[in-house]
């Protein structure tokens, strides 16, 4: 069973194999979609000229819900949404996509590994982040309302969904895991 | 009358200056957790007034976060969306 420990200010999460390749596989997906449009040609390397020639360019909401709840308007008018998309969208996604790659390649050496299956020193800030925009991203597609947890209980066993439910409150419940730990004292050495 | 002054000079003085709110906005995902540790990071609120404001997002659908000018509004707006959190500014609806 996964779970987070710190130790003062370091942190690990132990987890299975299972749920190590169901994490590389929900990163690997997100990096995709994050990585579609033109923003991956621009923006994959840190050429500062390159970053320029595209802020020159039009940049619309994308079309993907999952990516317009990752990446939303910042006003409700779509001008000024556009504007200020255009200025801050490259460094949002940027971030997102640096934070699902640092996960993956700690969830990786475990895979490969196949002797440990603890994360040791990860960045707990890093992991709560990624955590969240990998529920945000499972739950467009499960349309999940505050009611889901209820249908999920209800759902019988042999419901396709039910699995990718169960990863989405699994992943809900790693997140609240690891906030009681930032949350709790650092005095527990 | 001096005090009554006084407050005059101050509501003119965050008419002029605090134009712009930023606003979260309620959604079934986010943990109320997180929502509050997010705001004590990114604001240093109290954990008090931090669970006040989660609290009102989730039972009013959002809440004001923070006010000042565009400029700084507008860089709260991005710091809650690299968090996840569903946020937008708009010139201050009171004025």
């Amino acid at each position: 069973m996964s779970q987070f420990a710190r130790a003062g200010e370091t942190f690990t999460l132990s987890l299975s194999l299972d749920e190590a390749h169901i994490l590389i596989n929900l990163t690997e997906q997100l990096l995709e979609l994050l990585g579609e449009g033109d923003f991956q040609h621009h923006y994959d390397e840190d050429d500062p000229f390159a970053a320029l020639m595209a802020m020159q360019q039009e940049i619309a909401a994308p079309e993907d819900p999952v990516l317009r709840r990752l990446l939303p308007n910042a006003y409700a008018d779509p001008e000024a949404a556009d504007d200020f998309r255009r200025y801050t969208e490259p460094a949002i996604r940027k971030g997102k996509q640096n934070s699902l790659r640092t996960i993956r390649e700690e969830l990786l050496i475990i895979v490969d590994s196949e002797q440990t299956s603890v994360i040791k020193g990860l960045d707990p800030q890093l992991w709560l982040k990624t955590l969240n925009d990998l529920r945000l991203a499972l739950s467009v597609r499960l349309e999940i309302q505050s009611s889901s947890f209820e249908i999920f209980e209800n759902m019988p066993d042999e419901d396709p969904q039910k699995a990718i439910y169960a990863v989405y409150f699994w992943l809900g419940w790693l997140q609240e895991n690891l906030l009681e730990l930032l949350n709790s004292e650092t005095t527990d050495h | 009358m001096v005090d009554t002054l006084t407050d005059i000079e101050l509501s003119i003085e965050q008419l002029l200056e605090r134009p712009w709110v930023c606003l979260v906005w309620d959604d079934p995902v986010n943990l109320m957790s997180y929502v509050t540790y997010v705001f004590i990071k990114l604001f240093k609120f109290s954990s008090e007034k931090a669970h006040d404001l989660m609290m009102q997002v989730h039972l009013e659908g959002r809440a004001v976060v923070a006010s000042g000018s565009r400029e700084e509004m507008e860089h709260h707006v991005q710091a809650l969306h690299e968090h996840g959190l569903w946020a937008t500014l708009q010139r201050d609806d009171k004025i």
